[in-house]
């Protein structure tokens, strides 16, 4: 946003922009590996959260590790690894309609 | 005032959704232009989210839970009687009003708008319709109008046309789209606009436009709908994000808008998308109307209030999980 007319914007990646300190940053960080190991395992992916690398680290079942910087990048990597995007709305998340 | 004889000149605002009608007002406000004008915006959702943006103008109006070209089209017709009526009862006031500017929805056709007010039989004589400025989205214009008989309805009723996020486009497909917009309204006049100031437009004479196919009823996807989705306080926002950003990385395409204002630890943020693309959310000061908080409208088709809800209650889990 323009910095004259707008708001100020909070910086960082967008997901990021709830925490105002490092003390919320680092429970963010283990609240989202919470999140996504909700999530990821049914996509054949693990997070692990061991607070000392920047960054989300990613395991397949075949033990293959990577390292991304945000969300989106984990998204991606999920649909390289099942052919397919991890879809919020799959069945598997709100059951039978 | 004699090219309007005394009636109040109307300017609608119009453009697809997310297309950049806000952030181009808001800074045209910003810069003083428009003084004294009534801004009426009007929004889809039940829930208004650009009236806390558009705190620059001296008076506002909000038309929100329908879109004026459709739904609340005799809401827009009764306030604009009023503000008629208003007026001409005035006998004498410092200021009188002479300009209405009409941010419309996202949603909304405004060749439709000009016809209801010009077939009004009161407000023929009140409101003249100026202009009609159409804000296109540089950097999802062209897929829009491959897709969207919507978006093609707009551009073809616009006097102006401003093509927005000029700044993060490829040159060639701006090129594409600047041609594509100049055969589809010959008449209309093209600026281009970064974050609402003014951008030059490159050359593009040389450039073919592309030619939209028909758009037949088979191809029209089901039309695009706003939902109103309420976090409360077991949702949080790191949960939130990563539900967000999944839902957004796998069906981008069919949502095509999501807005609204979370509270968090770091304050108010606004949060604000469109299609895959999130805006970095605005940090809104603590003052002003905080009844919407916590409330995020999602604007597009292919899903429904409850399984959103399902789904972002799997992602959020119960306490202590």
């Amino acid at each position: 946003m323009c910095s004259a007319c707008g708001f100020p914007a909070a910086p960082g990646h967008w997901t990021e922009a709830g925490a105002a300190n490092a003390h919320e940053r680092l429970r963010g960080r283990y609240r989202r590996a919470q999140v996504l190991q909700r999530v990821l395992p049914s996509y054949n992916l693990s997070v692990s959260e061991t607070n000392d690398i920047p960054g989300i680290q990613l395991s397949t079942l075949t033990g293959s590790q990577s390292i991304v910087s945000h969300l989106d990048e984990v998204w991606a990597l999920a649909e390289k690894v099942n052919g397919t995007p991890v879809d919020p709305l799959d069945r598997r998340f709100i059951g039978e309609e | 005032m004699s090219d309007t004889d005394g009636r109040i000149r109307l300017i609608i605002l119009g453009g697809y959704l997310g297309s950049g009608k806000t952030t181009w007002l808001r800074h045209q406000l910003h810069e003083g232009n428009f003084q004294g004008a009534l801004v009426i915006v009007n929004e889809a959702a039940e829930t208004p989210i650009d009236d806390a943006l558009l705190g620059g103008s001296e008076r506002l109006a909000v038309l929100a839970g329908g879109c004026v070209c459709c739904a609340a089209k005799q809401d827009l017709i009764d306030l604009l009687r009023r503000i008629s009526d208003d007026r001409s009862r005035a006998v004498s006031t410092v200021s009188p009003l002479d300009l209405i500017i009409l941010e419309t929805s996202g949603l909304a056709d405004p060749g439709a708008i000009v016809e209801a007010i010009r077939s009004d039989p009161v407000l023929v004589y009140h409101i003249v319709v100026s202009e009609v400025i159409v804000a296109v989205d540089g950097l999802h214009g062209m897929s829009q109008l491959r897709s969207e008989p919507l978006s093609r309805y707009q551009i073809e009723v616009a006097d102006q046309l401003i093509v927005t996020k000029m700044d993060a486009v490829d040159q060639a497909e701006l090129e594409l789209l600047l041609a594509t917009l100049q055969a589809m309204s010959p008449g209309a006049m093209i600026s281009g606009a970064v974050k609402g100031m003014p951008h030059q437009l490159p050359e593009f004479s040389q450039t073919k436009a592309e030619s939209l196919k028909d758009l037949l009823a088979e191809d029209v996807k089901a039309p695009i709908l706003p939902t109103r989705l309420h976090l409360d306080d077991s949702i949080d926002w790191t949960a939130f994000t990563v539900w967000l950003s999944a839902l957004l990385y796998a069906r981008g395409d069919d949502i095509v808008r999501v807005k609204g204002v979370i509270r968090t630890p770091a304050g108010r943020l606004l949060l604000q998308t469109v299609r895959k693309i999130v805006q970095s959310p605005e940090i809104l000061p603590e003052q002003g109307d905080t009844r919407e908080d916590n409330i995020v409208v999602m604007i597009g088709r292919g899903f429904t209030h409850s399984q959103l809800t399902k789904s972002l209650r799997h992602f959020v889990g119960r306490q202590g999980d």
